[in-house]
């Protein structure tokens, strides 16, 4: 009996082996069943996904018996796509189905006359949900294989390169006149032993050497729109005027170097500074974020920096030590170093209620991952090339977590680096001496000899300062960025898509999602990139068909469903004039719609549904389960 | 003899673990075709047998299970499990991996996981997918979320009364079924073969194991499981709810005497979050972390640990000496306090060890890709490229090359996955030029 | 069985990512609960409009269960838009004398069997005791 609007819905039930019809009275559903309006034939089957099962279904779709399918059995998680699967292959459209959960939800839980009952009902929501399927297709975007890269850094140069061994065309922009970012300021590497300067070469020649990759230096992105696979964007190219920037661009010059040269803590300068301001847009199908990080600045007097002359930051240790002739002494201010102290979590680890908020007015709680190690590298260097220089470490845990960083730990025990413990209540007091001769001297309650009152004079101080993220909010701005508390770009989810925005295309790599060592970093930009190639390398994006759709004809553009969608530019409203009327038309994006359905709910006139999970299918469901 | 059946893939990862996973989806998205071969019954590895993971405290079913799936149902991927790897090595321009079907005794394709066999089974046997802490049978379903849901008979203690083969509706219990070995060709292959916990018996201080209520923090991982053996928090010996739990952080790790020099790099996480949730069962027990360093280096994870002390969550700076049975079943622990000073003793309900990872696989004699003096694979080029082991072709995901966590492991698989697809293409474009 | 079921009948709306297999994960533990209950697939529950709960009740529905995600819902902005918009349709109910313990809002994570569980007996009871009176 086909139904008065042409549905013939063909309801197929499992045995499931005594699985269901132990408790369920298999014959009896079906017979009922076969009595609702629009029910083509309901058939019975020992197991319905095995391949005699499926050949019940294609026989009836071939036949012309049935235009919808329902199948009644195990959970629809497993044998979902097995039935879609059939049904496409006998030539119909794969969504006219449901799935009525007759196992898990019935025959596993209940038992007697009630199991049955409420099989027959399941059953019959189906029918009804069935009735008001309609045909639907993935949804399918072109996208651009082309991806830009923003930052040039490691974390960027590594996308970059990646991006290209995968086919992929790159435009990679980095803001400074400079490539290598952070890694430019640093020397030796934990755990490797590396050079820096090296690795920032190497990937840099790779890049230059590279026809797929554009590189545009001194350039920022000044305008973003469009979605996954249709991004445009627009950069502006320019000389520089930052003060940091016209510095470091003066000691390049003056070194001798080149383009294509890299200079220690300045960078390798791949191109001419542009003498004129430029713009250009590109249209680019994904957008990597590699915009790093900068180190913490403490506040003035904040451990006596920018009090006394001999408090420093590690990144300027390790420029000393790097520029500090070899064999020569340890100096400050022309003074040798006879003693050093190191002092962890500057910037980092702060505790609400305990720290105050630093330079830039913001407490940062996180850990900087990295700073533990390069301090005990620090120290190991000192104490192995200049053995006549003590070293003193404060700590509040040492975190040698990595692969080959708690031999740095242990080596610097061997090297007779003295480690001190504070709680972060008790933090070490820098104050002058008098009349000693040193200039400092360092007070801590130390934990590790169960808290006694500790003094020590020294040299030097060195803060190992955490790591913040570069600011970018212009581009948090413009492109709508989800920012965690840190103030580090915000994955969707740590563990399910952890280089991902939210926004589909857009990707992040390296320390601007969190501190993070070179390989960590390189890891991400590695992943990023596997990401870009998931979704461009088809050269189309296929999206599941379940996004809302407007009827327009029940449309009057009140507009709340986009009032209400959480995603920007999901839904667009836009006025035009007709018949010198006014009137408000509402577009979906399907490639941006998550089809979460907020919109369905508000729209007064029901115009809006998302496909494939109409508003009218659960009433229709309601409906039967209320009248069964 | 019948000639090995023999498979033609682009890339063959071994071990169906998260990092395995991960990788073999970022490849099959790319279209290339993905063999995934498991040692174990099920993939899913360590990740689908924990309890809640941090730093996000979601349950490890509902975000485990959606990748497990995701790749079960790829149309370019293939899942070997219960496969024994015999060798991996390179033969010209190809990858091959030699491996071993092992019989489950159930016919994988007429089984239909129905567990009616298992409830069939007259013979208990202790089950190590919940720890050992409860019973499962001779034939038995891995555990409840699974993946594939094929039962699997365990020949070393099957009875064979048969009652399984008479339940079963569809006749899929077969008593006879042989190991088969099989060949699998491809041009890229991944390692992500994992980690197993430090073993807990070999620390004669900590009493090899024979201390009653001292137990592994994967076995806490099943007891915090909603699915869990006890469905509560007991202890094993008496079933007694503990008033007060303790932990002893680097168990098996930063111990030279063990062999075992390295920091483990996720227990001092997975102990706060263990003690988290255990306050959450037990608001009123005493929860104390025997500690060295607290590494919480992570993303959001300083803050997990300042929320963990704001709870209550007892932290003491002290490396556990030894361990010994205290009265009535409880456990002392003998400890140098760092803070206060001097030797103590303390007695707790039920200890924890906050056991390290060591590699669970050791390529010697099957596959000639290099080990570092960590046992875990060797990355060559770490800073730049951490995927990359000395093989050409060969890439390494996950804990297979030094401890991590998840979130750490997945970027990892993405990074693997990148080297692996980058490498076939680059190779293809060689080859048709 | 534990809880004796009923006439009354109760409507579960679950989550495909959390709540739906989480019912699934009871019925591999074989354990059981009052068969009055129907289980509906759903995305996210924010889909459905005030009116969609009254007519429910209007059709004779006893009692609904809204079994969320909570916080992992995996749709931005869903999760709250729910609670609020539960909030209304409460305030609706008031309006129309039906007892707000009718319809709850929860979260049941995919292996949540004993929540689960919890709630489905605790909204029968409730149904139960209501529809006596
Ligand atoms: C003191 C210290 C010592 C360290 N020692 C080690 C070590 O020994 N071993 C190790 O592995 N790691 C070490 N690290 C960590 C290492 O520095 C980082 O992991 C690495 O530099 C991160 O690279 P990145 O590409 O993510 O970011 P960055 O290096 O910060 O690069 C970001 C780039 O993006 C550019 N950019 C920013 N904003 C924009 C914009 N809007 N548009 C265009 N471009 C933009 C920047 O100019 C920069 O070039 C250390 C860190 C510190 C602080
Ligand atoms: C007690 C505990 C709690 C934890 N809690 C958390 C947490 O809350 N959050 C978090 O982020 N991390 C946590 N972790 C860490 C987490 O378990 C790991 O990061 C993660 O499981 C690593 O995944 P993997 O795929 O690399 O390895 P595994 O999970 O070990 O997977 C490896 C797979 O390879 C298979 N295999 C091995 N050898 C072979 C072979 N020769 N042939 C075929 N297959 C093979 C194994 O059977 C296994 O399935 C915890 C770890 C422990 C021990
Ligand atoms: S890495 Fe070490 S120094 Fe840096 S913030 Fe973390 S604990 Fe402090
Ligand atoms: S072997 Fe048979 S009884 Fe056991 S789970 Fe498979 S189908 Fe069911």
């Amino acid at each position: 009996m086909a139904s008065e609007t042409g549905e013939k819905v063909g309801v197929y039930i499992c045995y499931c082996g005594g699985n269901i019809s132990d408790h369920v009275d298999v014959e009896k559903v079906a017979e009922n069943v076969k009595e609702v309006p629009g029910v083509a034939v309901a058939r019975t089957n020992m197991f319905m996904c095995s391949d005699p099962g499926q050949e019940l279904i294609m026989e009836d779709i071939k036949n012309g018996v049935v235009n919808r399918v329902v199948v009644a059995s195990c959970a629809p998680a497993l044998h979902e796509l097995t039935f879609r699967g059939a049904i496409q292959r006998a030539g119909m459209n794969p969504y006219l189905y449901d799935h009525a959960n007759i196992r898990e939800q019935v025959s596993w839980v209940h038992h007697g006359d009630a199991a049955t009952d409420k099989a027959a009902t399941l059953v019959a929501a189906a029918i009804g949900k069935a009735k008001h399927l309609k045909p639907l297709s993935p949804i399918r975007v072109d996208a651009k294989n082309h991806a830009t890269v923003i930052g040039g850094g490691l974390a960027g140069l590594r996308a970059a390169r990646d991006l290209s061994r995968r086919g992929t065309e790159v435009l990679l922009l980095e803001k400074s006149p400079f490539l290598g970012g952070q890694a430019a300021q640093l020397g030796k590497l934990f755990p490797t032993g590396e050079n820096a300067g090296d690795l920032i070469k190497q990937l840099a020649k790779e890049v230059s050497d590279d026809s797929n990759i554009t590189l545009r230096a001194c350039a920022e992105i000044i305008k973003s729109e469009g979605y996954v696979g249709n991004f445009k964007i627009t950069v502006k190219k320019s000389s520089p005027t930052s003060e940091e920037y016209i510095e470091k661009l003066d000691t390049f010059g003056n070194s001798k170097a080149g383009i294509g040269d890299f200079v220690p803590f300045i960078g390798l300068c791949p191109m001419e500074v542009p003498s004129q301001t430029e713009e250009f847009t590109q249209d680019t199908g994904a957008v990597v974020f590699a915009t790093g990080f900068k180190t913490y600045i403490p506040s003035a007097g904040e451990y006596g920096y920018g009090e006394y002359p001999e408090v420093i930051t590690l990144p300027q240790l390790i420029r000393m030590m790097a520029r500090g002739k070899s064999g020569g002494k340890l100096e400050i201010n022309g003074k040798r170093i006879r003693r050093a102290a190191l002092i962890h979590c500057v910037g980092s680890r702060h505790i609400p209620g305990i720290h105050e908020p630093g330079s830039d007015g913001n407490l940062n709680e996180y850990c900087s991952r990295v700073c533990c190690s390069a301090t005990l590298q620090a120290a190991n260097e000192i104490r192995e090339k200049h053995p006549e220089t003590y070293v003193f470490e404060f700590y509040r845990d040492i975190r040698t977590y990595g692969r080959g960083h708690e031999a740095y730990y242990d080596r610097a025990s061997q090297n007779n680096v003295i480690f001190f413990r504070f709680e972060p209540e008790d933090p070490p007091v820098i104050e002058k001496t008098d009349g000693s001769q040193y200039p400092l001297k360092i007070r801590v309650k130390d934990m590790l000899t169960f808290g006694e009152d500790i003094e020590a004079e020294v040299d030097l101080v060195v803060l190992s300062v955490g790591m913040v993220p570069n600011d970018i909010s212009d581009l948090v701005d413009m492109m709508k960025l989800p920012v965690g508390v840190d103030r580090f770009l915000l994955e969707v989810h740590p563990k399910l898509q952890p280089v991902e925005l939210a926004k589909t295309g857009i990707l992040l790599a390296g320390t601007c999602q969190a501190p993070m060592d070179i390989g960590e970093a390189c890891s991400a930009a590695q992943a990023a990139s596997s990401k870009v190639a998931t979704l461009l390398s088809r050269g189309y994006v296929e999206l599941d068909p379940f996004v809302a759709e407007i009827n327009i004809e029940k449309c009057t553009g009140t507009g709340n469903c986009a009032d209400v969608c959480p995603v920007e530019g999901a839904i667009q409203q836009s006025e035009t004039e007709s018949d010198g009327e006014k009137v408000m038309h509402t577009r979906i994006n399907p490639a941006l719609c998550t089809g979460c359905g907020i919109c369905v709910a508000v729209c007064p006139e029901n115009a809006i549904d998302i496909n494939g999970w109409t508003l009218g299918q659960y009433e229709a469901m309601v409906d039967a389960i209320a009248e069964c | 003899m019948e000639s090995e059946r023999e498979m033609k893939f682009d890339a063959i990862v071994v071990g169906g673990g998260i990092a395995g996973l991960q990788t073999a989806l970022d490849m099959a998205d790319q279209d290339f075709k993905v063999a995934i071969v498991e040692k174990d019954a099920s993939i899913g590895g360590k990740m689908i047998r924990l309890s809640k993971v941090f730093p996000t405290l979601d349950c490890a079913s509902c975000i485990t299970t959606p990748k497990m799936a995701a790749a079960a149902h790829h149309e370019n991927i293939t899942i070997f499990t219960y496969c024994n790897l015999n060798s991996l090595e390179r033969e010209g321009d190809v990858i091959t991996a030699s491996l071993t079907q092992q019989p489950r005794y159930v016919d994988p394709v007429k089984c239909i996981g129905c567990r009616q066999c298992e409830y069939g089974c007259p013979v208990y046997v202790s089950d190590e997918e919940q720890g050992g802490l409860n019973a499962r049978k001779a034939i038995y379903i891995p555990f409840s979320n699974a993946i594939p849901q094929l039962a699997v008979l365990d020949a070393e203690n099957c009875s064979l009364c048969g009652k399984c083969a008479k339940v079963c509706p569809t006749d899929a219990v077969d008593f006879f079924q042989q190991p088969e070995d099989f060949v699998i060709r491809a041009d890229t292959a991944v390692l992500a073969t994992g980690f197993r916990l430090t073993p807990a018996d070999q620390k004669k201080q900590y009493g090899e194991g024979k201390i009653e209520n001292v137990i592994t923090s994967l076995q806490m991982e099943r007891i915090l499981a909603p699915h869990g053996p006890y469905q509560r928090v007991i202890r094993p010996s008496d079933g007694k709810e503990p008033d007060s739990v303790a932990y002893v952080q680097c168990a098996g790790s930063r111990d030279k005497s063990l062999g075992i020099p390295y920091c483990s790099r996720v227990c001092c996480m997975y102990a706060i979050k263990q003690a988290m949730l255990l306050s959450g069962s037990l608001p009123i027990a005493d929860i104390v972390i025997y500690y060295m360093d607290i590494r919480a280096f992570g993303k959001g994870y300083e803050q997990f640990y300042q929320n963990a002390k704001a709870m209550g969550i007892e932290f003491v700076k002290a490396k556990v000496a030894s361990i010994t049975q205290g009265e009535e079943q409880t456990v002392a622990l003998h400890y140098e306090n760092q803070e206060e000073g001097g030797v103590e003793t303390r007695e707790h309900d039920l200890v924890v060890l906050s056991l390290g990872m060591i590699p669970d696989w050791n390529p010697a004699g099957i596959c000639p890709v290099a080990t570092d003096d960590d046992a875990f694979i060797k990355s060559v080029m770490p800073k730049m490229a951490p995927a990359l082991t000395d093989m050409e072709g060969v890439f390494v995901a996950g804990v297979a090359t030094g401890p991590k966590d998840i979130v750490d492991t997945i970027v990892e698989a993405g990074s693997a996955a990148m080297e692996a697809s980058g490498y076939l293409v680059e190779k293809r474009a060689d080859h048709a030029a | 069985m534990a809880t004796q079921a009923n006439e009354g009948k109760i409507l579960i709306l679950a989550t495909e990512t959390c709540a739906y297999p989480g019912a699934n994960s009871v019925g591999q533990a074989h354990s059981t609960y009052p068969a009055n209950t129907y289980i509906l697939r759903v995305r996210a529950p924010a889909l459905f409009p005030e009116q969609f709960y009254l007519d429910c009740f209007e059709k004779g529905i006893s009692g609904i269960i809204i079994m969320s995600c909570g916080e992992e819902c995996p749709y931005e902005g869903a999760y709250h838009a729910l609670a609020k918009r539960i909030d209304r349709v409460y305030k609706m109910m008031k309006e129309r004398s039906l007892d707000i313990r009718r319809l709850r809002l929860t979260a049941i994570c995919t292996v949540c069997n004993r929540a689960f569980l919890k709630e489905v007996n605790q909204m029968n009871d409730l149904v139960k005791e209501l529809d006596e009176v």
